[in-house]
């Protein structure tokens, strides 16, 4: 197939990516994303199973954080509908995509390094006890499930009573993943979650994410990084100039392929006889 | 620490955990030393305790309102006008001096409108800042001005004949020293187990990130600035117990004074940071250097603001060396 059928063919979600079977996780179809008119996302279909690591790579400019918006409901689609788990949906505000189970970390983490990771975790959701008005945070509770989450959702034993400006890159990017956690999603999209950080840090942000997934949670990464995202995406979607040009598994690919989609849209002719 | 599994990249020692603990809770031990140093060179100061104490209520309050402010990552330069604005402006209804407007006599009108008047200057505050998007320095700035000099268009003679029970709540001191504690527990509580207070510590720490989180900031910049309107508009009244008639220069330089104590008790310049039991620690190491300076022998009045502008400085320094070694633990603390 060559890659301008392929990437047709994945415009249009009912005929090209339904090869996985079930309903899909979430199901984008035909978004499309004006802001003025500029056209920064375009008639974009794609069905993201449940479970499954699906990566969203493109090169600056690509659409990739339009489209994350869209999903996490920063955004309202100008045009098209998304669906999860087979019900149309329309988040006008990311609280909607989180009451549906859609939770994004940001790049920028979100975080408060004054602040202990469990309060950061519950920050604006705490555990309360008392009645009526006259409820109060119960920091039992808060610490108690910031450490469930921290170890029996993440596997990792951090004190969660650390402030996090103690925190290495990695370990801050756990308590963000941590904190979406808390609102008990079926679907985490993260934004650059590997952008800035060390080879050991990306390590342990990989693993989480791969642990995240075993627990049957749908993850949506955007990404720059190539190299990552071939080692623990189940697929990889490249977007290029606001659309999706090809949805690639990681063994029918490599770097090189997927730079060149990223940069141009398209596969040489070598690569096309390939 | 905890370790995790081979990846965690920054270590601290025992000995670092005690240095910033140290540096949080600073105050304690400078409390302590400034107490034996005016007990040896001052020790008049102490002949009583609930002078002192007494004396501190319109300035805890406004270090109260300070810490606030501060906490949240902003701070208010407006408060001691407010505080003097109000008193006056509520004085000048309820005094039968010759020049007042005599407008009503009851106490409890009083007490409404001093609070009301307080308030009201803090929420413009707060919706400046908020909403319009001034920076909080130049708003509470320009309120300083403004107030200060209203309080002077007003009046330039003390306001007399106030309703007895109007100033007997500041002139009571057990009942003043009472109200400043219950109002420090009462702002620690909620910024302890409420979500508004931890909120006001996110704002501090991150106005971004709480934005992110789902945090209404511009509401809770507006709420913080009103509580610290209220809060001081209670110092002003406080102020006029105090000596019984509202002076025309009430509240004027208080804010570095409040500013001092806030930062000395270890609240955050920067926000997010801080208690406000250590807020307390600084009213009252405040007030036992106000009162030193008065019992004094060798120091005059008129050389006590000089050195409160130390005493100030000395506040921002200490805050300073804080920050840095605070910086050179964490540091020291990455591998």
């Amino acid at each position: 197939m060559s890659v301008e059928e392929e990437g047709t063919l994945e415009q249009h979600p009912t005929e090209s990516n339904t090869e996985t079977a079930g309903t899909p996780k979430i199901r984008a179809e035909n978004l499309t994303k004006q802001f003025g008119r500029i056209v920064a996302v375009e008639d974009v279909s794609l069905d993201i199973q449940s479970s499954e690591v699906f990566a969203l790579v493109g090169d600056n400019g690509a659409g990739k954080s339009t489209l994350m918006n869209m999903l996490s409901g920063v955004h309202e689609p100008t045009k098209g509908q998304i669906y999860k788990d087979g019900q149309p949906m329309n988040f006008s505000n990311p609280s909607e995509a989180r009451d549906n189970g859609i939770e994004t970390v940001y790049q920028d983490l979100a975080l408060m390094d004054d602040l202990d990771i469990a309060t950061n975790i519950f920050m604006g959701q705490f555990p309360r006890t008392g009645f009526g008005p006259f409820q109060i945070i119960d920091w039992d509770e808060t610490y108690e499930r910031a450490e469930q989450i921290m170890m029996d959702q993440l596997g990792r034993d951090l004190d969660i009573k650390t402030e996090v400006e103690f925190l290495s890159g990695g370990q801050r990017q756990l308590v963000a993943i941590g904190r979406s956690l808390a609102f008990d999603p079926d679907v985490i999209i993260l934004d650059e979650p590997t952008s800035a950080l060390s080879v050991d840090a990306t390590r342990l942000v990989q693993d989480t994410i791969d642990t995240l997934a075993d627990q049957g949670i749908t993850i949506v990464i955007v990404s720059h990084n190539i190299e990552s995202v071939l080692k623990h995406a189940d697929r990889i979607g490249v977007l290029y100039r606001g659309s999706i040009v090809d949805i690639k598994q990681p063994e029918e690919t490599d770097l090189e392929e997927l730079n060149e989609l990223m940069t141009t849209g398209t596969l040489s002719s070598g690569r096309l006889d390939d | 620490m905890a370790t995790d599994q081979g990846f965690i990249d920054r270590t601290f020692g025992d000995r670092d955990d005690v240095m910033l603990t140290l540096l949080d809770n600073m105050i304690w031990p400078i409390l302590g030393l400034v107490l034996i140093g005016v007990l040896v060179l001052v020790p008049q100061t102490f002949r009583s305790t609930e002078l002192i104490l007494w004396g501190a209520v319109p300035i805890g309050l406004l270090v109260l309102a300070e810490s606030l402010c501060l906490l949240s990552g902003h701070f208010d330069l407006s408060i001691g006008s407010i505080a003097g604005f109000s008193a006056m402006f509520t004085g000048m209804i309820l005094g039968t001096c010759p020049s007042c407007w005599g407008l009503t006599t009851s106490p409890w009108i009083g007490f409404a409108i001093i609070l009301l008047v307080g308030s009201l200057i803090g929420l413009v505050n707060g919706v400046m800042i908020a909403k319009v998007g001034l920076n909080p320095f130049l708003q509470t700035l320009a309120f300083l001005i403004i107030f200060e000099g209203a309080k002077t268009a007003m009046q330039t003679q003390p306001v007399t004949g106030l309703p007895p029970l109007y100033t007997r709540v500041g002139a009571t001191p057990r009942f003043a020293i009472g109200l400043m504690l219950v109002a420090f527990l009462i702002i620690g509580l909620v910024l302890r187990y409420t979500s508004f207070g931890q909120a006001v510590y996110a704002l501090g720490s991150s106005e971004h990130s709480a934005r992110e989180v789902g945090i209404d900031t511009e509401r809770l910049i507006i709420i913080i600035y009103t509580i610290s309107g209220i809060l001081s508009a209670i110092a002003g009244l406080m102020l006029t117990g105090f000596v019984g008639v509202v002076p025309p220069l009430i509240g004027e330089g208080l804010v570095f004074q409040a500013f001092a104590g806030a930062v000395i008790g270890g609240i955050s310049l920067y926000g997010g940071r801080g208690m406000i039991t250590g807020a307390l620690g600084g009213v009252i190491l405040i007030q036992v250097i106000q009162s030193a300076l008065n019992n004094s022998p060798v120091v005059g009045a008129t050389q006590i603001q000089m050195i409160n502008g130390i005493v100030l400085l000395a506040a921002i320094l200490l805050y300073s060396t804080q920050s840095k070694l605070r910086s050179r633990i964490l540091a020291s603390g990455a591998v």
